[in-house]
């Protein structure tokens, strides 16, 4: 599955728009301070620092590139709209990865339909070292199961095993009681369980 | 009387209040040792995803265009400036009429002019009279038209600003 996203060479940086080397680094609150008073650069600068982040977000709940990266972008411009109601007692990082696990829930649940799973995703594997192709397929699996999962489940497994959430953080995100946190997780893992292990 | 999925799962959630409890039976029990070894082995397999790169940045797609205040709100600005211009043009020819023709003193002249002008102001402040006020012209109906045009711009102006800087705030 998805050979094309992994061909892409993880040290990809994007440009640095808003500060050059010689300065020191704003931290992330200065540019949301910049950013609130209207400065896109500032705004643009944060982007830089988490669009890898809150792209992996919609790709693992998602996965399909092409959408995680539009959903990616409209995290961004929503967490613009809501940035008089950041939190400046936390951090920019965990809040923006929050609002994009909501968006991709509310994106599969708009969708109703889902769409049948492309299991020939990643055919072209054949000219990569051995080693290397046993991790990009059993990185597939895993994602495989994770989009095979019910769209609550996905974001309830997000949330717990990517962003650390407690039950109780993780209720509050989702507005959803306690139980069903639990309920989804757990049914959650089951399924993973049994797909992932399940004998050949 | 083995531990439920439930209790193995909040117990590597870290979200039990049982956990002597439950390490008791799990040190006594294979069976229940096995399954939380399995359970341990799907969470390390969901985290070792790694994270993969995006084929482009958003950066450049998100500032400064997508950022900027919508283009109805800024052609405010260009209508802005047509009324005001609207304005002057209406108001010209009734200051024309008020205003005596300008001739152009030579510098001596103004300096000359300005130093009376102090002194005639010196002269008024130190003998502490207080000027009185002109009588102001009749109401005509020019004077009236130009009060409504510059009513009115500046109401325009005073919303479009309003507006402007409402976005600007919550930006
Ligand atoms: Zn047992």
């Amino acid at each position: 599955m998805s050979s094309v996203a992994e061909n892409i060479p993880a040290t990809f940086s994007p440009p640095n728009l808003y500060y050059n080397s010689a300065m020191t680094a704003p931290t992330d609150r200065d540019l949301i301070v910049s950013a609130m008073r209207g400065d896109g650069d500032a705004f643009g600068e944060l982007v830089a620092r988490y669009q890898t982040n809150v792209f992996n977000v919609c790709y693992r709940i998602l996965h399909e590139r092409g959408e995680a990266e539009d959903l990616a972008q409209e995290t961004f411009l929503r967490a613009h709209q809501r940035l008089d109601q950041f939190d400046f007692e936390r951090e920019f990082g965990p809040w923006v990865r929050r609002v994009a696990a909501n968006l991709c829930l509310n994106h599969l649940e708009s969708q109703k339909v889902a769409a049948p799973l492309d299991e020939d995703r990643d055919a072209d594997e054949s000219q990569r070292p051995e080693r290397q192709v046993e991790v990009r397929e059993r990185s597939e699996q895993i994602r495989g199961a994770l989009a095979s999962l019910p769209p609550h489940y996905r974001v309830v497994v997000e949330l717990r095993h990517y962003q650390e959430m407690s039950y109780d953080e993780i209720a509050a995100e989702l507005k959803i009681p306690l139980s069903d946190v639990k309920s989804h997780l757990f049914r959650a893992r089951k399924l993973l369980a049994e797909k992932l292990h399940a004998p050949d | 009387m083995h531990l439920t999925d439930d209790q193995l799962n909040e117990y590597l959630d870290n979200e039990t209040a049982e956990r002597a409890q439950i390490e008791t039976h799990l040190a006594s029990c294979a069976d229940c040792a096995t399954r939380l070894t399995a359970l341990q082995t799907l969470f390390a397999e969901i985290e070792s995803l790694p994270d993969l790169a995006l084929s482009r940045s958003l950066a450049p797609r998100l500032t400064p265009h997508a950022l900027a205040l919508p283009r109805w709100l800024t052609l405010t600005a260009t209508l802005q400036a047509a009324l005001a211009l609207i304005a002057i043009l209406l108001a010209a020819p009734v200051f024309a009429t008020r205003l005596p023709v300008i001739q152009m003193p030579s510098f001596a002249d103004l300096l000359l002019q300005l130093q009376s002008q102090w002194a005639l102001f010196f002269d008024t402040i130190t003998t502490y009279q207080l000027p009185t006020l002109p009588q102001l012209p009749p109401l005509e109906i020019s004077t009236f038209v130009l009060s409504f045009t510059l009513a009115g711009a500046s109401l325009l102006w005073l919303v479009g600003n309003g507006l402007l800087l409402r976005k600007q705030i919550r930006n």
